[in-house]
């Protein structure tokens, strides 16, 4: 079969688009050392911290602080590990390879993977919205809650860059303890786990350099509980990170083609 | 693959048809959780005692912090944060386009019968008084310790001040404890300690500003109340009128001055001994332009609604000084270097003086601060956080967690334009919301219509004993002497050149305090009888307003036989002819000697 993508319509690169998003999110539901970590982690640090720690507590802003970035810290999960782990994994095995000879365009996979990132996301987002609204006492706006769950599902995008980056080049062995390492410290560095203003002053600064760090703002943002840099500030450092990560990752493609 | 190809309708409708479920689901699932209540619109009732300001700008005494929920609990400040978890059934206040600050601190009043309300309503809930009766400070000094619902703003007070005798501050008929040489300042000191006194305030005033010569303590004397100050652990702060009395009394190591100086501006290299002095300043601006001609009462009155204006503070509002006295320009700019060079400005008023109101006139002070060039924060930090720090006093000025709920709400955004905070949206004190509209509240006159037929000496049927009263109070040189002889007031005396105007004769006040407003709504005329010497002479008719405004004054003559003389009420130009302070007969105009006998004094 020869299929010249070029000559079909946005409908069937859509439809390609949609289905290959249906079996990537099928497979990795299928792998419960990815799913069930990825959806129960967020879940059960928020529990933790925000229902359990704070129950009778004073009046804090702690747990609709902590939506905001365990919402980010949940969507950055399925992303880095979806594209880290799972792209070297189907580079080694040979899986790439094959899906290439496919006629299904490039486009299409990483629409895929970057949907479903935002699947799981958006599985973490309901969960997390419903412990938050109905365990930990947060009330939002209406316009406030569709806006933060706007903001992190969107972050699936920025940080599949990073993910797609890091599985371009590692190893299938190394990218889980490369995208463990990326995930961990980028969560704790960039304010994901707890205030980024209880970290010294130079890590504060530091912290620019993630992605993570701008979306947890931009997400704080939405509930008015960020740090007061302007929107612009986050938008362009993050483009700016996440075209990196793109040619980064393109380098590690062209690399493994030409082997 | 060849299902995609075989079965091209079927998985492209099912996964549309689960991508739209899984889309309404996720959206109905937003569209269920909880929002905040709804919160009540400023401009209905407040809530009182347990309440939440919500998603307010917040001035915390120092900075503008957009965005916050203020929760109020039990008279305090339970919590300040950003979406702050609130139960359900607290009553919220919407403070979207409102500024929330602490309660206003006017560290420049000189407290005089209802002021304290009138202050209350403007939302200035403390004040830091610079020289009052020692007794009414005492009276009204237990309240700032209570959280109980008030309708006055709390009072710290230095209560009586140190002066010459006949000084500045003796010429307003309270009787001053006055000093005249260093050796008496310990003693002094001590005094003020045991009646409560707050801080000590000095006055070193010789009149030479305004073209007077009154008599002022010596620079020893004044070296010598402040180390006593000192050595009891007070403050002591000095009213100058010139930059070379402030500038000695940084030397002599005052801690604050009460006024900045008209006279001149001062240099940078100064302005820069102050700071390193830590010395603050409360310029009373208000009352400096007042005084140069150029007060802020009717631009103040003009923000104001009518009828949250009371009588008195729209009589000292208008009020004007006899002659300009110094230029703001002066004031203005020497403010400005102060503040330039890290000096500590308070805001203060002076009012009640002649173009200030009490309450009101911070809201003016405010505006004239930005004048100086001060930020709205650093002119609202002056108004706020920094009197109470500058004097030591704890717990107000600032709006944090555990502080006394004293809050100005505002509709505005004060950051952008300072002027909004004339347009107060609510008041509350101690958690309690205040009443924003004047509500008169003297005591009654009690139903008597004879106030002295003079059979039982200088005594009235209720109110204090009439007394001598002359311009010799303000600096003057007349007199008089009363006497109850055959049943009538002998009243005797000489008016002698030595004020811009001449009085002297007899004066009663109806309240228990000398001059305090009482009610005699319903009452028409004074009537009394006289004779004298056929001489010119007035009554007159004391209002709301303190006594540093003039009074209503209706002539009348005194002709050698008894003759009943009847005034309506409404001829004497007060703000209300029901509300009188007090009453007097007095021989005006030229120099000359009197006497005239008076009898049956009357309001019916």
């Amino acid at each position: 079969m020869t299929v010249n993508t070029a000559r079909h319509g946005l409908l069937w690169h859509l439809r390609i688009a949609l289905l290959e998003t249906r079996f990537q999110f099928l497979s990795s539901l299928r792998l419960p050392a990815f799913a069930v970590p990825t959806l129960l982690f967020p879940l059960f640090f928020y529990f933790f911290f925000a229902v359990l720690f704070q129950a009778g507590g004073p009046s804090l802003t702690g747990p609709t602080y902590m939506l905001a970035t365990y919402g980010v810290f949940g969507v950055l999960a399925p992303s880095i590990f979806g594209f880290g782990v799972g792209l070297a994994q189907e580079r080694d095995t040979g899986a790439l390879l094959l899906k290439r000879t496919t006629p299904m365009p490039t486009a299409a996979y990483l629409f895929a993977r970057v949907g479903t990132a935002a699947i799981f996301g958006a599985v973490v987002v309901l969960a997390l919205f419903l412990l938050a609204g109905f365990a930990a006492g947060v009330e939002l706006h209406r316009g406030q809650w569709f806006s933060l769950a706007g903001v992190v599902l969107a972050a699936a995008l920025p940080f599949s860059a990073v993910g797609l980056a890091i599985g371009a080049w590692a190893k299938q062995q190394a990218a889980v303890a490369v995208v463990n390492l990326v995930f961990i410290a980028m969560s704790v560095l960039s304010g994901l786990w707890f205030p980024i203003s209880m970290l010294p002053g130079f890590l504060q600064d530091f912290a620019n350099v993630f992605p993570a760090y701008h979306l947890g703002q931009l997400a704080l943002r939405t509930i008015d509980l960020d740090l007061g840099r302007p929107l612009w500030f986050h938008l362009a450092l993050l483009a700016g990170q996440t075209a990196v990560c793109l040619a980064v990752a393109a380098a590690g493609f062209r690399r493994f083609s030409g082997r | 693959m060849t299902g995609m190809a075989g079965d091209e309708r079927s998985p492209w409708r099912r996964d549309f048809w689960i991508a739209a479920v899984a889309v309404a689901v996720f959206a109905g699932v937003l569209m269920v959780l909880p929002v905040p209540e709804p919160a009540d619109p400023p401009g209905g009732p407040l809530p009182e005692t347990n309440f939440a300001v919500v998603d307010v700008t917040v001035f915390d005494g120092e900075e503008f912090r957009p965005h916050r929920d203020v929760r109020v609990e039990d008279g305090r400040i339970r919590a300040v944060g950003q979406r702050l978890r609130l139960p359900d059934d607290l009553p919220r206040v919407d403070g979207r386009g409102h500024t929330l600050l602490p309660g206003l601190i006017d560290a420049h009043t000189h407290t005089y019968g209802m002021v304290l309300n009138d202050s209350l309503r403007f939302g200035v809930t403390t004040v830091f008084d610079q020289f009052t009766q020692p007794s009414l400070a005492a009276m009204k000094r237990p309240a700032r310790e209570s959280l109980a619902r008030t309708d006055e703003a709390d009072l710290f007070s230095a209560g009586n001040l140190a002066t010459a005798p006949g000084g500045h501050g003796t010429q307003f008929g309270v009787p001053v404890e006055t000093l005249t040489g260093p050796g008496e300042a310990p003693a002094f000191v001590a005094a003020r300690k045991e009646e409560g006194a707050d801080w000590i305030k000095i006055v070193w005033e010789d009149g030479g500003t305004f073209g007077a010569d009154i008599p002022t303590l010596d620079r020893e004397t004044i070296a010598a109340v402040i180390e006593a100050a000192h050595a009891e652990g007070m403050l002591a702060v000095i009213h100058i009128s010139t930059l070379e009395h402030g500038l000695a009394a940084l030397e002599m190591g005052i801690d604050g001055l009460v006024h900045v100086w008209g006279d001149e501006v001062i240099s940078e290299e100064d302005a820069a001994r102050f700071a390193e002095a830590g010395v603050f300043v409360i310029p009373t601006l208000s009352v400096r332009v007042a005084a140069a001609g150029e007060s802020m009462g009717p631009e103040l009155l003009e923000a104001t609604e009518p009828q949250h204006v009371s009588p008195m503070q729209r009589q000292t509002l208008t009020g004007t000084f006899p002659r300009p006295v110094g230029t703001s320009e002066a004031a203005v700019e020497s403010v400005r270097r102060l503040h330039a060079s890290g000096v500590r400005i308070l805001a203060g008023t002076d009012a009640p003086n002649p173009g200030t109101g009490f309450g009101i006139s911070m809201h003016g002070e405010l505006r004239l601060l930005e004048r100086a060039g001060l930020s709205p924060a650093e002119a609202l930090a002056a108004a706020t956080a920094h009197p109470p720090d500058a004097f030591g006093i704890e717990d107000r000025g600032r709006l944090a967690r555990g502080r006394i709920a004293d809050l100005l709400l505002v509709a505005g955004d004060l950051e952008n334009d300072l002027s909004r905070s004339t347009a107060i949206a609510g008041v509350w004190k101690d958690g309690f919301p205040v009443e924003a509209a004047w509500v008169a509240s003297y005591p009654k006159a009690p139903d008597l219509y004879l106030i002295s037929d003079f059979t039982d000496g200088v005594e009235a049927s209720f109110g204090l004993d009439w007394q001598e009263t002359a311009d010799s109070l303000r600096g003057g040189s007349s007199h008089a002497t009363l006497s109850a002889r055959d049943g009538a007031l002998h009243v005797e005396g000489a008016l002698v050149p030595g004020f811009v105007f001449l009085w002297a004769g007899a004066i009663w006040s109806p309240g228990e305090e000398r001059l305090q407003p009482v009610d005699f709504t319903g009452r028409q005329v004074v009537r009394f009888r006289v004779r004298g010497d056929g001489g010119d002479y007035a009554v007159q008719l004391f209002g709301a307003a303190p006594q540093s405004t003039a009074p209503g004054s209706v002539p009348f003559t005194a002709p050698p036989e008894w003759t009943e003389v009847e005034i309506p009420l409404e001829r004497f130009e007060t703000a209300n002819p029901g509300i009188i302070a007090g009453l007097s007969f007095v021989a005006t105009g030229d120099p000359r000697e009197f006497a005239f006998e008076l009898d049956d004094v009357e309001i019916r």
